[in-house]
């Protein structure tokens, strides 16, 4: 199911002032899987997806994807891998500045290529799948914290990416809509071949529906990393997290 | 075209009553922490830590311009003497300018940017977390508290400041030319002093303490009145350094006409 | 070594790190920024848009500041004249010359540090808490050239055009004073026989020079913001103070090159 290695930490370390955040993380994110990144809130799960996509520089270790080092690549390969990223930010990012149409475009337009009337086709088409279709013209700032995730999700996915970095697509949904941005999150995965997708997310009853493989994040270090399956035999504290949540979704600690 | 004319007018008049609602507000401010300093009704060690505060807050930025100031009009007035030969004017003109009107305004400048910025953000961030309501809540005006001792600090502190200012406006002044213009600094300093420029002085530092008067009131009033999280913060900074250059450069006219009179 | 000269050599020696790095990022901002104009990276709908932005609620602000420097200036130079030689024939001409020269581009540096550079701060500083900076660099558009850039140019015409103006605005409000308090012929006044070539071409370096500072600095302490929103505050209060001192410094060096080689 899994093939490649995709992206590889190496005893990652990353601090702010004094404190380190994530420490010796070994993690690898491999094509055609997709990953459910775990873990209490404030314990590092963003900032390690940050550190996956080049966002923030490992003060320790080093971050590999496709075989090249994050840290030291050049300008214009670090655009040739940022072509292939999607990322959800926890929230949203969306450039204020800018109506929903032309933050979800911003991805095609930048990347080039793609002409004009077909770029208004696909966002509006994404932007209909997420239940946001008449908002196409509105700005951030007038739309609701849910909304506001939607549109996010849309700008994540447009460019069909090959490495895709959800971080809580679920916060503040409702129920249902939470099931559709899981269902998309599925199908993105299985959109093209050797799609590698890591999801953040407390909502694991949802995760454990498409998710191949979990890695949980305690206080910046890897608590556990392997398939669902594999819970029962490591730390007692992965099984209270993975199942107490169980009837409870979206357990934020 | 008659639309046009009614958005242009609404637009100016707008812009007049933001200017009367901002002179209006700092205004009544200076009245009400006049009224609490008699009789004197204030946190007496606010106003130390208040000093303490605003004084190593600016005290850097002040000394650095100065030091340029001086440096500046150094090399203005050399261009003349260069084109006239005059040499007997580069102390008095040096002089002249940095005491009376360079000087007090840059430092104003300096200052409004440094304290005066810097305390409408933090008052506007007390106002945003909810810090001045839990005041008010306590029964505890936030008046004598938060305003009184910055007044105080600020107009203390920037004619203290300026005496420093002139000082070090000075040493630039006879580095540059010695270094620069290629005139000795000892005759320059001496030509300074005896250019009886007390006058000049004593205006820079009636300046000094009306921006200092203008700059904490304006900043303390846009600083408590911030609506709207915290790009309201970032508004009323932007606010906030505006009204205060332009009230400096208001002031610097109105001193400088009083006192000629 | 104990801990406590440890502590002390680290007191004295972080805020010199500090200092080198802020630098070290402010030339860097500023290198990138003039090889994104070389390489003609340029959204000229954008610089279009900050132009506008930049000039239009300046004007007033500087109508009204240089608009008094130019009263009480010529009033109290003209106050000195009057009790050594009542010959006011050079007063007009040297005024001008020096508001072409000094005051007009730096004073018009100082306002729009002032109120430009706070505004950038804010902006871009919002941006960067809110991550929609690293949304930009996630699509592969450099922050520098989406958002400084653009700025940087609009800063240096719009700068260039306001000094102009602000040449225009104290040079009249200084007549209409000495024609008003001190009787001097408005002919006589308005008189370019002290300005040269030279004058000319230090007022408009200054005034660029400023122009395309006062972006860089601002928007890299928008860039460099960290600490939520609290941060927004505190960089746009850095901007106000850092731009204002740029524009001295630059004003020194300008004039001092200027003397020397004129
Ligand atoms: N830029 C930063 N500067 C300083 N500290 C930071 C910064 N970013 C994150 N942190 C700290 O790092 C820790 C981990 O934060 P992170 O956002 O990764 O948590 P998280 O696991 O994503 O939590 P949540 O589930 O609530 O999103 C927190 O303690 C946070 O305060
Ligand atoms: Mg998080």
């Amino acid at each position: 199911m899994s093939g490649d290695a995709v992206i590889v930490c190496k005893g990652v370390g990353k601090r702010y002032g004094r404190k380190w955040i994530v420490r010796d993380i070994d993690l690898e994110v491999r094509a055609g899987e997709l990953l459910g990144l775990i873990g209490p809130g404030g314990h590092g799960k963003s900032v390690l997806l940050r550190l996956l996509a080049g966002l923030a520089t490992p003060d320790e270790g080093e971050v590999r994807v496709r075989g090249k080092n994050l840290a030291d690549i050049d300008p214009f390969e670090l655009a040739e891998l940022r072509r292939e990223y999607g990322y959800l930010f926890q929230n949203y990012a969306l450039f204020d500045f800018m109506s929903v149409a032309d933050n979800v475009a911003f991805p095609l337009r930048q990347a080039g290529g793609v002409e004009e009337p077909e770029i208004a086709r696909r966002v509006k088409e994404r932007l209909e799948q997420l239940g946001l279709g008449e908002a196409l013209d509105r700005f951030p700032s007038e739309l609701s914290g849910g909304m506001k995730k939607r549109v996010g999700m849309a700008r994540a996915t447009i460019g069909e990416p090959a490495i895709v970095l959800y971080d809580d697509p679920s916060a503040g949904l409702d129920p249902v809509t939470s099931s559709k941005i899981f269902r998309l999150v599925r199908t993105m995965h299985h959109s093209q071949d050797d799609v590698a997708s890591v999801v953040v997310s407390h909502d694991i009853d949802r995760m454990k529906v498409i998710c191949d493989r979990y890695v949980m994040i305690f206080e910046g270090k890897v608590l556990f990393d392997g398939p669902e399956e594999a819970i029962e035999g490591a730390d007692p504290m992965v099984g209270k997290f993975f199942f107490g949540s169980l009837g409870q979704s979206s357990g934020a600690s | 075209m008659n639309g046009a004319l009614k958005s242009l007018a609404s637009s100016v008049g707008g812009a007049v009553l933001a200017i009367a609602e901002t002179i209006g507000g700092a205004v009544t401010l200076l009245f009400r922490i006049l009224r609490a300093l008699f009789p004197p009704r204030y946190d007496a060690e606010g106003v130390w830590r208040s000093f303490y505060n605003v004084g190593v807050k600016s005290y850097p930025i002040v000394v650095m311009t100065a030091l340029f100031v001086g440096a500046i009009m150094v090399i203005q007035t050399a261009f003349y003497v260069k084109k006239t030969g005059a040499t007997g004017i580069i102390g008095y003109g040096v002089g002249f300018s940095v005491f009376a009107e360079i000087g007090p305004i840059l430092i104003g400048l300096m200052f409004s940017g440094r304290v005066g910025a810097n305390n409408t953000a933090e008052l506007g961030t007390m106002v945003v977390t909810e810090q001045v309501d839990a005041l008010r809540a306590l029964a505890i005006d936030p008046l004598p508290y938060l305003v009184v001792p910055r007044f105080l600090a600020m107009l203390g502190m920037l004619t203290l400041l300026m005496v420093l200012g002139d000082l070090f406006a000075i040493v630039g002044a006879a580095l540059t030319a010695q270094l620069l213009v290629g005139f000795h600094w000892r005759v320059l300093v001496a030509d300074l002093l005896q250019s009886r420029l007390l006058d000049e002085f004593t205006m820079g530092l009636v300046k000094a303490a009306c921006f200092g008067i203008s700059i904490s009131c304006i900043s303390c009033y846009f600083g408590l009145a911030v609506r709207g999280g915290a790009t309201g913060v970032g508004r009323a900074v932007n606010n906030s350094v505006v009204s205060n250059a332009t009230a400096i450069f208001v002031i610097d006219f109105v001193v400088g006409y009083l006192y000629s009179l | 070594m104990n801990a406590s000269t440890t502590n002390f050599f680290e007191a004295i020696g972080a805020p010199v790190v500090d200092i080198a790095r802020a630098w070290g990022s402010m030339f860097g901002c500023g290198l990138r920024t003039l090889r994104a104009i070389a390489m003609a990276r340029i959204a000229w709908r954008e610089v279009i848009h900050q132009s506008y932005l930049i000039g239009n609620r300046s004007v007033p602000f500087i109508t009204v500041t240089l608009g008094f420097l130019g009263m009480i200036s010529v009033y109290q130079v003209a106050m000195q004249i009057k009790q050594i030689i009542p010959d006011f024939t050079m007063l007009g001409p040297a005024f001008i010359q020096i508001m072409i020269r000094e005051f007009a581009p730096t004073i018009t540096g100082l306002m729009i540090a002032t109120r430009v550079g706070s505004g950038i701060a804010a902006e871009i500083g919002s941006m960067t808490v809110t991550e929609q900076v690293d949304a930009l660099r996630m699509c592969n558009a450099d922050p520098i050239v989406y958002l400084i850039v653009p700025r940087a140019i609009a800063c240096m015409v719009m700068v260039l055009m306001l000094s102009i103006y602000a040449v225009l605005v104290s040079t009249i409000s200084g007549m209409l004073m000495a024609n008003g308090a001190f009787d001097i012929n408005m002919r006589t006044f308005l008189s370019l026989q002290l300005t040269n070539g030279d004058d000319i071409v230090i007022g408009a370096v200054k005034a660029l020079a400023y122009g395309f500072s006062i972006p860089i600095i601002a928007g890299n302490a928008g860039l460099t913001t960290s600490g939520g929103s609290e941060g927004v505050g505190w960089a746009t209060t850095r901007a106000v103070v850092s731009t204002s001192f740029a524009v001295v410094v630059l004003d020194f060096l300008i004039s001092a090159a200027g003397y020397i080689f004129t």
